[in-house]
């Protein structure tokens, strides 16, 4: 055990000091002058300090573990960084998003700089107690963030719909932990690998236990089991894995469109950040039930996912579903990291998937922020209501058409080298079941996304008013040059990416 | 003094049930009050499944944990209410079926 914390834990632990601090100085800039251009201002610059400094102790602070919470490597480091790239984005659209809406629009961003330390805290989460504190600080950060709109009932709805749910899969997080915890006696992931890999230290007692009421391996494995399983299903819901998807069209189609864009990258990445790290380290696949579960999870969000989101008009709903596909492509990954052989591709893979996914969900959901500056019940996000776009603003068409290229997966932008990644990962562990559902979900998805694109190259004055504005523009003009720059020309980003995989496998 | 013990799977099993019974109520009730007194019920079942937990292994980690969900019930609670409040004003009810105006 540690015993206090000395400077270089400090020095570690900057990122998150310097984000509490802007969160501070944000909540005091509110209390004495409501200004949105200024508040949305303190939190973008606060972002851009806080990355420096994850830049920072990414090249200058050695790998370690601060007390057994907090771990900060580069793995940790590359997910924290995304996040706080991907919030800085959405703090400039949501910017511009409630510009023209009057009210109190600048806890807004108090919100989101919460959710965002939420993030970070699972990316960096070693242990069951921040996995928790991150968890929940992100989640109920989103609850107020959903239900911000004060016009209109569907953000209400969603927000109802998104608490409950949220509270129940939390429910069944920390009761699947209390079972992995009686089985172990330690909510450490390292200390949890120990026991997990050893069971017969476990009997003795790690901690000198008490009478060993856990008693043979037998039971052991099923608690494990058991507690795993929970697990599972409480993160499944937080990333709309497929039997646990109901609530991610709704709460997309009925949040404001930043939240949307939060929602659907920050939340999802940083709980998978977590599982990843928690499988690899236990060795999660050693149980062929769980590792069984999982294969259909994956399978079924690709097809549902895909299938259901050819039905849809509303560009929110239509998203929901695609990222309900998308997370089944990288549970294909997740489920290749299962031998030891293939584990450091895999992960790589899912690395690059993320990357590719965090770009084009934000920028997508940049372009429906954009279009839905006006005050209305409800955002700009009918099919229709897109008609036109191509000859009235060709430049947000542009950007629009490039994310959803990229979504598609095709080449020259960085969908395409994500979605690579997971045919190889698939191919290279044998998953040829798996391999099939998403080249036939590839197809479909093609459908879908160039539907919009049609849509967008109707002739129409629907959308002859929309005007592109500064802060929202600029963002959506360098997350789409993140996009194609990194789609022709891949490499730094993989060599990068590939030796902080060797580093966690 | 005559040290009680329960055993840990007792413990358990009772937390289990709590969780279960709370798990019903948000399933099955459809008032948004009771929903949310359900959803606490089942986090409550978790605080006490670590506390059980940690005093089978006698390490301080379970209390800890239990403090931690205390906090976060709250939390949720408090926004869970803000909601309701809401709801209760722009639906004119709470029940939840009232909230349906999206399809799937």
């Amino acid at each position: 055990m540690t015993t206090g914390l000395t400077g270089t834990d400090l020095l570690a632990l900057s990122p998150f000091i310097t984000l509490t601090g802007v969160i501070l100085v944000l909540m005091m800039a509110i209390a004495f002058a409501r200004h949105l251009g200024l508040t949305c201002l303190i939190a973008a610059l606060g972002l851009l300090v806080t990355l420096a400094n994850i830049l920072w102790v990414a090249i200058f602070v050695d790998p370690q573990l601060v007390t057994p919470l907090i771990i900060v490597d580069p793995y940790a480091l590359l997910f924290s960084g995304l996040i706080v790239i991907a919030s800085f984005f959405i703090c400039l659209l949501a910017y511009n998003y409630h510009q023209q809406r009057g009210g109190h629009q600048e806890e807004f961003t108090l919100l989101l700089l919460l959710a965002t330390l939420g993030g970070v805290t699972l990316a960096h989460s070693a242990h069951f107690g921040s996995f928790i504190l991150g968890l929940e600080l992100l989640g109920i950060s989103l609850y107020a963030m959903i239900s911000y709109p004060t016009q209109g009932l569907l953000s209400l709805e969603a927000a109802l719909k998104y608490l409950i749910l949220s509270g129940v899969s939390s429910a069944f997080i920390l009761f699947g932990i209390a079972f992995l915890f009686a089985t172990t006696g330690t909510l450490s992931f390292a200390e949890m690998a120990d026991a997990n890999i050893n069971p017969t230290a476990v009997q003795g007692g790690v901690q000198g236990g008490v009478q060993g009421s856990v008693q043979g391996s037998e039971s052991l494995r099923l608690y494990m089991l058991i507690g795993g399983s929970m697990i599972l299903a409480g993160v499944g819901f937080k990333l709309s894995l497929v039997p646990f998807h109901m609530w991610t069209p709704d709460v997309y189609e009925g949040a404001p469109a930043p939240t949307t864009a939060f929602l659907a990258t920050v939340s999802k990445g940083g709980i998978f950040a977590v599982l990843l790290r928690f499988f690899v380290s236990v060795d999660g696949y050693q149980y062929q039930t769980i590792l069984d579960g999982l294969f259909w999870v994956a399978l079924l969000s690709i097809f549902l996912g895909n299938l259901l989101a050819v039905m849809q008009s509303n560009i929110k709903r239509l998203l929901a579903y695609s990222s309900i596909a998308h997370l089944g492509y990288l549970m294909v990954a997740f489920l290749a990291a299962a031998e030891i052989g293939g584990r450091q591709l895999a992960i790589e893979a899912s690395l690059v998937f993320l990357i590719a996914y965090f770009t084009t969900t934000v920028g997508a959901f940049g372009v429906v922020c954009i279009m839905s500056r006006k005050l209305a019940a409800r955002d700009t996000d009918q099919l229709p209501d897109y008609e036109g776009l191509f000859w009235n603003r060709p430049l947000l068409a542009a950007f629009f058409a490039a994310m959803l290229l990229s979504l598609a997966g095709i080449p020259l932008t960085l969908g395409f080298i994500g979605k690579f990644y997971i045919f190889a990962v698939a191919v290279d562990s044998e998953l040829w079941a798996l391999l099939v559902a998403v080249i036939i979900g590839s197809a479909i998805g093609l459908f879908y996304y160039l539907r919009v694109i049609f849509t967008m190259t109707k002739r129409s004055s629907v959308t002859e008013g929309i005007a592109i504005p500064k802060a929202g523009g600029w963002s959506l003009v360098a997350v789409t040059l993140i996009l194609i720059g990194l789609g022709v020309y891949p490499a730094p980003v993989i060599e990068w990416v590939s030796a902080i995989a060797r580093t966690i496998s | 003094m005559i040290a009680v013990i329960i055993p840990m799977e007792q413990g358990l099993l009772l937390a289990a049930m709590l969780f279960l019974i709370g798990l019903a109520g948000v399933l099955v009730r459809r008032n948004i009050l009771v929903i949310l007194m359900s959803l606490e019920i089942m986090l409550n079942a978790c605080g006490l499944a670590f506390i059980t937990v940690g005093a089978h292994w006698a390490i301080a980690d379970g209390q800890v944990m239990f403090m931690l969900i205390l906090s976060i019930a709250a939390a949720e609670v408090a926004v869970g209410l803000g909601l309701l409040l809401q709801a209760h004003r722009r639906l004119g009810s709470l029940d939840i079926d009232q909230a349906g105006r999206m399809q799937g």
